[in-house]
């Protein structure tokens, strides 16, 4: 276990802003802090890297305690949004800051900086200063810099934010394939559900300072525990039901209960449907998922590659549904405002219904 | 900025009026210096400055300067630190005492420092004198000069960016390294300008130096007292002699701190004024 935070609490003025904060991360795992700005995130991770002092709690960073240790003492490698190199050192100077302070021999020093410099790409650029580097080129010098000394856990705190949208794909994948090459641990802050998916190997949802839900990308999305995970992370229909037996019960639709969800029998439960997961239909017998009624299409949008819909149950008083259709399925429909069409679920997950 | 060519009489008028102000109050004064001296003939300027009472005033002046420089180029960075990185009581009262050489006139300064440094004074020294001493006009003079880099370091020090610093910590750097490699190169330009204004003023210090050290011949005689001095002694190739070095020597300084000030405005966009 590389990164083990037990507890961990932060206020200011009496506002808490970290809010017992428990987590074990995994050696050579990227783990992504996902939240809304002001939800504690880049604050957890500065408590980590020992930049403010924590109000309560425990930090271990590979196997030691380091608490109350100075941010000198932690060995982490910060990566912050706004770069912040040092504006008066070179890039080649920068990514060797951390090594000249160890007193590396010059030789070992220049090799690992010429090293990095390939890593990130930027061989041949060493020399230039920070003014003389696009956005993307002074990021990947930060990242550099932050692994030079080859810290026991990266932090990254939304270091793609300041880049443009095409870059920071780029830099993602740079990102990525670093970390995994290096197996460093990190912890990468976002508020971009897009970067948590691509880079994740699991992802934090925080909100309020309270960490909400720990999971794979895939099953946070698919299979969630709270109704604000199920609705921060992309779309979401929620409909109201109660699990019976091995049946849910949505308006007057009967559908099969999902597997292992046999805790919630006799309960009041949330359906949650994504909206890729929703078919529609002319006709009932045409539905390969199963169905819970007829509705009338509300409107209809395009949404890049996809088409978006939107559809309302006849027999159930709940917000209207959005479904996403591809382009072959929205021309073989052919459906208009006003068309009235059975709806499918393809997959559904259940969760308790949290009170309001 | 928008700036326009005078066309109507009132605009030349103003230029005028401006250009005018400058030339009697500011211009002729120092060609007058350079006439009278170039006047009283440089071999009777040259010989006047070789005396060795005034060599001694030039040494005085020179060791002067460069003390008080010192000691407020520390001190004035230590001031802008605890002002703008630190909160700690009596902060306020600290931010209006170190604009206080501003307002104070150098004579009631030099005075005060009799008073205190005086034989019966609160700070009566044992080991060596300090008032109509040399230590009496360093004190006067780093008195006079105390505010510039404070002033000058502060606004530089308050706009610099603190995530940097703050990567040098987690990369394992001390408070101190990280001061030295990351902040200082940063409010370089600040302190430069800052011990050029502090220089030009210790070096033009007269009343308080005067007061506090007796401008005695020979001894705590500083150049602008001996100036004084030359003059009251119709010392007239002494007096322009050295009046033109000063002049040579502030107008060097106040180039020196144009280009400065231009590197200054340029490195950090916020405008850095100085509050003399």
């Amino acid at each position: 276990m590389s990164i083990i935070l037990d507890k961990v609490c932060k206020a200011y003025d009496q506002q808490t802003v970290v809010d017992q904060v428990s987590l074990e991360i995994e050696t050579g795992e990227l783990f992504v802090l996902l939240g809304a700005s002001g939800s504690g995130k880049s604050t957890l991770l500065r408590l980590i890297a020992g930049l403010i002092p924590l109000d309560g709690g425990r930090i271990e960073l590979d196997g030691r305690d380091v608490t109350h240790l100075p941010p000198q003492a932690r060995n982490t490698g910060f990566v912050f949004q706004n770069y912040s190199l040092f504006r008066h050192m070179t890039a080649a100077q920068n990514i060797e800051f951390g090594l000249d302070i160890r007193h590396l021999p010059r030789a070992d020093r220049e090799r690992r900086v010429n090293d990095l410099l390939r890593l990130i790409d930027l061989q041949g650029l060493g020399g230039r200063l920070p003014t003389q580097l696009s956005g993307g080129q002074q990021q990947r010098v930060a990242l550099a810099r932050a692994l030079a000394y080859e810290p026991s856990v990266l932090l990254l705190d939304e270091p793609f934010g300041a880049l443009d949208v095409k870059i920071r794909g780029q830099l993602r994948q740079n990102l990525r394939e670093i970390q995994r090459q290096l197996k460093v641990t990190a912890i990468l802050v976002t508020h971009d559900q897009d970067e948590a998916f691509e880079l994740a190997d699991r992802i934090g949802i925080i909100e309020g300072g309270k960490l909400i839900e720990v999971g794979t990308p895939s099953d946070l999305y698919r299979r969630p525990n709270s109704r604000f995970t199920a609705t921060f992370l992309g779309a979401a229909n929620l409909l109201p039901g109660q699990r019976n037996g091995t049946h849910v019960y949505v308006g007057d639709a009967t559908l099969d209960a999902p597997p292992n969800t046999g805790h919630l029998s006799g309960k009041a439960v949330e359906l949650l449907v994504r909206p890729e997961e929703i078919e529609l239909a002319h006709h009932a017998d045409n539905l390969r998922g199963q169905s819970i009624g007829r509705g009338v299409v509300e409107r209809i949008g395009f949404a890049g590659p996809l088409e978006r819909v939107t559809v309302r149950l006849d027999n159930l008083d709940s917000d209207a549904l959005h479904v996403l259709l591809s382009p072959d399925e929205a021309r073989s429909l052919a459906i208009q405002p006003q068309s009235e069409v059975w709806i499918g679920l393809r997959d559904y997950h259940l969760m308790a219904k949290e009170n309001a | 900025m928008r700036e326009i060519r005078p066309r109507t009489p009132s605009q030349w008028l103003l230029v005028a009026a401006a250009l005018l102000y400058a030339a009697v109050l500011l211009l002729a004064p120092i060609v007058a210096i350079v006439q009278k001296a170039l006047e009283a003939g440089v071999g009777a300027m040259l010989d006047a400055l070789s005396e060795p009472v005034v060599l001694h005033a030039l040494q005085i002046t020179f060791f002067i300067t460069l003390g008080a420089v010192a000691i407020n180029t520390v001190m004035g960075i230590v001031i802008a630190w605890v002002l703008t990185r630190q909160r700690f009581p009596g902060k306020r009262l600290l931010n209006l005492l170190v604009d206080i050489p501003f307002v104070f006139s150098p004579v009631i300064a030099g005075y005060t420092l009799i008073v205190l440094f005086g034989r019966t004074g609160w700070f009566a020294p044992t080991l060596f004198p300090v008032v109509f001493s040399v230590p009496g006009v360093l004190i006067a003079t780093t008195f006079v000069s105390l505010p510039f880099v404070a002033r000058e370091v502060g606004p530089v020090l308050a706009a610099l960016d603190r995530e940097p610093e703050d990567a040098a910590y987690t990369i394992g750097a001390s408070r101190w390294l990280t001061f030295r490699r990351i902040i200082l190169p940063g409010i370089w330009p600040g302190i430069l300008y800052g011990v050029v204004l502090t220089l030009a003023r210790a070096l033009g210090e007269f009343g308080a130096a005067a007061v506090a050290g007796g401008g005695i011949e020979g001894q705590t005689e500083t150049a602008t007292l001996f100036v004084f001095r030359a003059l009251n002694d119709r010392n007239e190739a002494g007096a322009y002699g050295m009046s033109l070095l000063l002049g040579l020597v502030a107008i060097l300084v106040l180039i020196l701190m144009r280009l400065l000030r231009r590197n200054t405005v340029t490195e950090h966009s916020a405008h850095v004024d100085h509050p003399g």
